[in-house]
């Protein structure tokens, strides 16, 4: 992995993927999906699972 | 004795101590195996060449702690965006993205997008920090894309779309603007363009919502790779070779027509290039430079010159006109130059502490001092005597037609005192001696050549 001291963000690390048009526009929305199409449920070993904050009105669980 | 450039810290794989003539870098493991990563390319060895990008020498044995030690060349004078000009602004974001695409096409690519990395030398943008050059690997997108928007393109659109100068802003946010307040500041002509949709709107918009998420990995294993930040370079580049900024003919830049200049210009020119041959001075800073006249004169007596103005107008168009000619140019308010800020309030030296001139030009620039920004007249000799080193000024009496326009609807009694030239003479003696003077024809305007007491 390459060593970033910077916060890239989340948002502008896929729209990166958009800009770079249709195959990007897959690249993206595949991402996107693989972090969110889980039904909400967290990344083994990551403790974070947006959609159960904002959706359920619940914080994260701890790892 | 080296001392840790203050300004180097973000990256911890990566920080600079200062020497008096050279610039070392200093690598851990991490920061070695970009060097190694870079250094074995034709791409750096051309880049260097062109003059792109920093001449670096590998010194045979670190300092304990160190992985590895580069050596640079120390640069004669650092300048920050938001001193820059458009035009700057505008080459130093597109060096940035011709050294991407090339490092990409190296198997390299560079981890952060700031224009802090990027010098001007000899009027030409140089990168300088090579520790920002790393191994590109399949599927890892380009870590500094947000960066760039923020502090490159941004602050050009602000320029080119919203006619608002940047560097206010970037003096007063280093990170520059994000991309919800320049979705704010579209202008209704320019929100359904689709470079503003695609890099300003649905960059706020992901942002906002996407906030907290980590999706590195996810973009690798969904098939990113470099074509997709090529295509996106290709488009920076050809959004921001696009921008232009028309400049409206206003204030100074209509200022070499007053009739006073042109009358005074070649007395003027003399006294300095006099005063230059006396003293042999290498750094010269010009405050006030206008449209860089004496700069030019002083980069032709062999002198590195510092065109200081707050006019970006005029100061664009000198940088066009000053490539290779030993001229820089600076953009700040000389009655609120630039400060020492940042991290610590040391990350940014202040303007007065990177000029380090061993000669000042101050032509046409206290009344301005005085009369339009109300400084007092011993005030402005106190700041003219911190640069220690000779000035040469000159000296406006209150009764110079320039004068009058500038006092305006101003009363006299709601001026400052000692602005008459005896009573200014009596200011300058505790500071300085006077070596040479010479009375111009108008009788309202004095050169003075001074040379600082020792403190």
């Amino acid at each position: 992995m390459i060593f970033a001291y910077l916060d890239p963000g989340t948002g502008s690390l896929i729209l990166q993927a958009v800009v770079g048009g249709l195959a990007g526009i897959g690249v993206a929305w595949k991402a996107w999906r693989s972090k969110m199409g889980r039904g909400g449920k967290t990344d083994p070993g990551r403790g974070e699972s947006m959609s159960e904050a904002t959706e359920e009105g619940s914080l994260p669980a701890e790892p | 004795m080296p001392t840790p450039d203050p300004g180097s810290f973000r990256d911890p794989a990566s920080h600079v101590v200062l020497e008096a003539d050279k610039v070392i870098r200093l690598l851990d493991e991490r920061g070695l195996e970009g060097w190694r990563a870079l250094s074995g390319t034709d791409f750096f060895r051309t880049a260097v060449a062109e003059g792109r990008l920093i001449d670096a020498v590998e010194t045979a044995e670190p300092p304990p702690g160190s992985a590895a030690a580069i050596e640079h060349p120390r640069l004669p004078f650092i300048s920050y965006p938001y001193e820059w000009t458009f035009s700057m602004l505008k080459d130093a974001a597109i060096l940035q993205l011709d050294l991407l695409e090339g490092a990409l096409s190296a198997g390299l690519t560079i981890k952060d997008a700031t224009p802090y990395n990027i010098q001007f030398v000899d009027g030409r943008p140089i990168f300088i920090d090579i520790g920002s050059f790393e191994a590109y690997r399949e599927g890892e997108p380009w870590i500094g894309y947000r960066q760039f928007t923020r502090q490159f393109l941004f602050p050009l659109l602000l320029r080119a779309w919203v006619g608002i100068p940047f560097q206010p802003w970037l003096r007063g946010d280093l990170e520059g603007l994000t991309s919800r307040q320049m979705a704010r500041l579209l202008p209704l002509r320019k929100r359904f363009k689709p470079s503003a949709l695609l890099h300003v709107r649905l960059q706020a918009r992901m942002e906002e919502r996407m906030a907290g998420r980590a999706v590195r990995q996810e973009l690798g294993a969904a098939g990113f790779n470099a074509d997709l930040i090529l295509t996106n370079v290709r488009k920076l580049r050809s959004l921001i070779q696009s921008l232009e900024w028309e400049h409206g003919v206003d204030g100074w830049s209509t200022y070499v027509e007053c009739s006073h200049v042109t009358r005074d210009r070649t007395a003027k020119g003399e006294f300095l290039t006099e005063a230059m041959q006396r003293l042999s001075p290498t750094r010269v800073v010009d405050l006030g430079a206008n449209d860089g006249h004496f700069s030019h004169l002083a980069a032709e007596a062999g002198a590195l010159a510092v065109a200081v103005d707050s006019d970006e107008a005029v100061l664009d168009d000198l940088y066009r006109r000053s490539i290779g000619s030993g001229v820089a140019v600076a953009v700040t308010e000389l009655a609120n130059p630039s400060p020492s800020q940042g991290w610590a309030g040391v990350e940014r030296a202040s303007f007065v502490d990177r000029a380090r001139p061993d000669l000042v030009i101050a032509y046409g620039l206290i009344h301005h001092l005085i009369y339009a920004a109300s400084i007092p007249p011993r005030e402005v000799v106190r700041w003219l005597a911190e640069f220690r080193c000779p000035v040469i000024l000159e000296f406006v009496s209150p009764a110079d037609d320039m004068v009058a326009k500038l006092v305006g609807n101003k009363l006299p009694q709601e001026l400052h005192g000692d602005r008459e030239e005896s009573e200014f003479r009596d200011l300058l003696e505790p500071w300085f001696e006077i070596s040479a003077e010479q009375t111009l024809t108008s009788g309202t305007r004095v050169l003075f050549a001074l040379d600082p007491r020792p403190s």
